[in-house]
């Protein structure tokens, strides 16, 4: 039997590697935040925390409920307003986006707004926030999912933020910048090869094969994929410690 | 001329039914008592606009207030769907206008500005600008580059609540701004709701914390804990556990019609409504012995307690 909790786990310290020492990261709620937080007491004390809301060079003693929390206040360097970090965001400056939605599809786009037709949704949903600007405009995009068959799917229902869309190249034609980098789960890391996800990694204890169960199209798997159990346990037992697994 | 006034006459002057209402507050300084005094008077057809909502806006649409919302994020910060929003729109019952929390932001900056349009890398591609934002592609006359034209939107009335304000009507907010500036300042007129009423004395030695000056504030209403269940930095924190309670009981219509009378409708304003919350609360949040209190003028200052 698969352990839930270590799947949870898996994605925080999967995500929190995705952030480089000394870069710019600007930070979504939920999982993001986490890894963002996680990332910041480990291995990148240095990584720069941006929130929409404002905040610069934050360091929430919390998990944030929202961008506009106490807890993102509290020990941060900086209060702009969000034309300080969008301006920011758009101008270039900012390293990478972490990003998390309902769905994600095979070239990377995401799904934040409705389930089924626009018009006529089955569920619709909280819309882009600052996502589809994140996904536009920081220079790399991580992307943090649970792994779940019903949120990989094929096509996303609706492009809320932009990955490589249709692919063969279409992103670049839109617009110039960024793109999605990498998609992070509980059970493994998938890159981008020839704008289409591949599973390059997965994590102890799922093999290659349990990281890509149920999806909705044949998610290919690279030829060199291995079992990755290389998580730090002091950042684990710091994850668990600090209850980063706690509502995401 | 001092523009102190009772909340209700506050709405009741200048909010008409119809109108499209900027509301501030970036997860901070939610104007929840002035949207609370909206559904006691029973407005209709109002067009609600702001980046990233909080559970103000689910409410305001549970109650019937709204027509249409023009919004980047519509839901509950981090903990989930707007539930009432869902219904709305399986019941066809509002018109949606969404653009992402940057785009709406440079809307209002260009109603502030007083330009018709201001340029964009955003909305370049996706679904977004498809399906609901009118963005259209323009070129560059200096550079070429392929950009987005993202027209102004310029609300005829911003309801914000901040921390305090003369009598005059200069306000003055710290801690997250948010969009709550550029909404109010692309706002024809401003209504401020307030912790605090201090003297000119004070708002004049600390100018820098205004963020709307009283040449655009029609209308300033003392409401002590008037941001609830959001917070205000310096006076009480955030009272998180409502945003988690509320997700629960707006999952059903009847549940939310009963939270609605009991905390909106049948009180009379907003110390009545604190009053209703549940025991505990407003010791939780620190708001507690705040409520009908003045504070004095020469109280330690919040920036330095918080």
């Amino acid at each position: 039997m698969m352990n839930p909790q270590m799947e949870m786990e898996n994605l925080v310290l999967g995500t929190a590697l995705e952030l480089v020492d000394g870069e710019s990261c600007f930070v979504g709620i939920g999982v993001p935040s986490l890894a963002a937080m996680l990332a910041k007491q480990t291995h990148a004390p240095n990584l720069v925390l941006i929130y929409e809301s404002g905040a610069i060079d934050a360091n929430p003693p919390i998990p944030p409920l929202s961008t506009g929390s106490p807890s993102v206040t509290a020990d941060t360097a900086m209060i702009g307003d969000c034309l300080d970090v969008f301006g920011d965001l758009q101008a270039g400056r900012i390293d990478v986006g972490l990003l998390s939605a309902a769905q994600v599809d095979r070239h990377g786009n995401l799904n934040s707004t409705v389930i089924g037709d626009y018009r006529k949704p089955k569920l619709r949903m909280v819309g882009s926030g600052g996502a589809h600007d994140i996904a536009s405009l920081a220079k790399r995009v991580v992307i943090a999912m649970p792994h779940d068959p019903r949120r990989f799917v094929a096509a996303v229902d609706f492009i809320t933020s932009p990955g490589f869309l249709a692919g063969g190249g279409e992103r670049g034609r839109c617009t110039p910048r960024g793109g999605p980098h990498a998609v992070i789960t509980g059970r493994g890391r998938f890159m981008f090869a020839g704008e289409e996800l591949q599973l390059e990694r997965s994590f102890y204890p799922f093999s290659p094969a349990q990281a890509v169960e149920g999806f909705g199209w044949n998610l290919p798997i690279h030829p060199g994929a291995f079992c990755f159990n290389g998580f730090d346990e002091s950042a684990r037992s710091l994850a668990r410690r600090t209850g980063f697994n706690a509502g995401a | 001329m001092s523009k102190l006034l009772t909340l209700d006459d506050t709405i009741r002057r200048y909010v008409p039914d119809g109108a499209l209402i900027f509301i501030g507050g970036f997860g901070h300084c939610v104007p929840f008592a002035a949207g609370h005094e909206l559904i006691r008077q029973g407005r209709k057809r109002l067009t609600l606009c702001r980046t990233g909502t909080d559970i103000l806006f689910d409410q305001l649409i549970a109650a019937g207030c709204v027509a249409k919302v023009i919004f980047g994020y519509l839901g509950n910060p981090g903990v989930g769907i707007s539930h009432s929003f869902r219904r709305a729109v399986d019941a066809g019952s509002i018109e949606v206008e969404e653009w992402t929390n940057f785009t709406l932001l440079l809307r209002l900056h260009a109603a502030r500005l007083g330009v018709p349009f201001l340029p964009s890398r955003a909305l370049l591609a996706g679904d977004v600008p498809k399906a609901s934002a009118d963005a259209r592609k323009i070129t560059c006359p200096f550079t070429g580059e392929s950009l987005s034209a993202i027209p102004a939107l310029s609300p005829e009335v911003a309801l914000i609540h901040a921390q305090r304000a003369d009598e005059d009507g200069n306000v003055q907010l710290w801690g997250i701004d948010g969009d709550t500036r550029e909404g109010a300042l692309a706002s024809r007129v401003v209504v401020a709701t307030v912790e605090e009423i201090v003297s000119r004395e004070v708002i004049r030695a600390t100018p820098e914390r205004t963020i709307v000056p009283a040449h655009r504030t029609v209308a300033v209403c003392k409401v002590p804990g008037g941001a609830h269940p959001s917070y205000v930095q310096g006076y009480y924190t955030r009272d998180d556990e409502h945003f988690i309670l509320y997700d629960r009981i707006s999952r059903n219509v009847n549940e939310l019609a009963a939270y609605l009378d009991r905390h909106v409708r049948h009180v009379a304003g907003r110390e009545a409504y604190l009053n209703s919350l549940d025991p505990g609360v407003l010791e939780r949040i620190g708001l507690a012995g705040r409520v009908g209190a003045t504070v004095p003028q020469d109280a330690p200052n919040p920036l330095e307690t918080r």
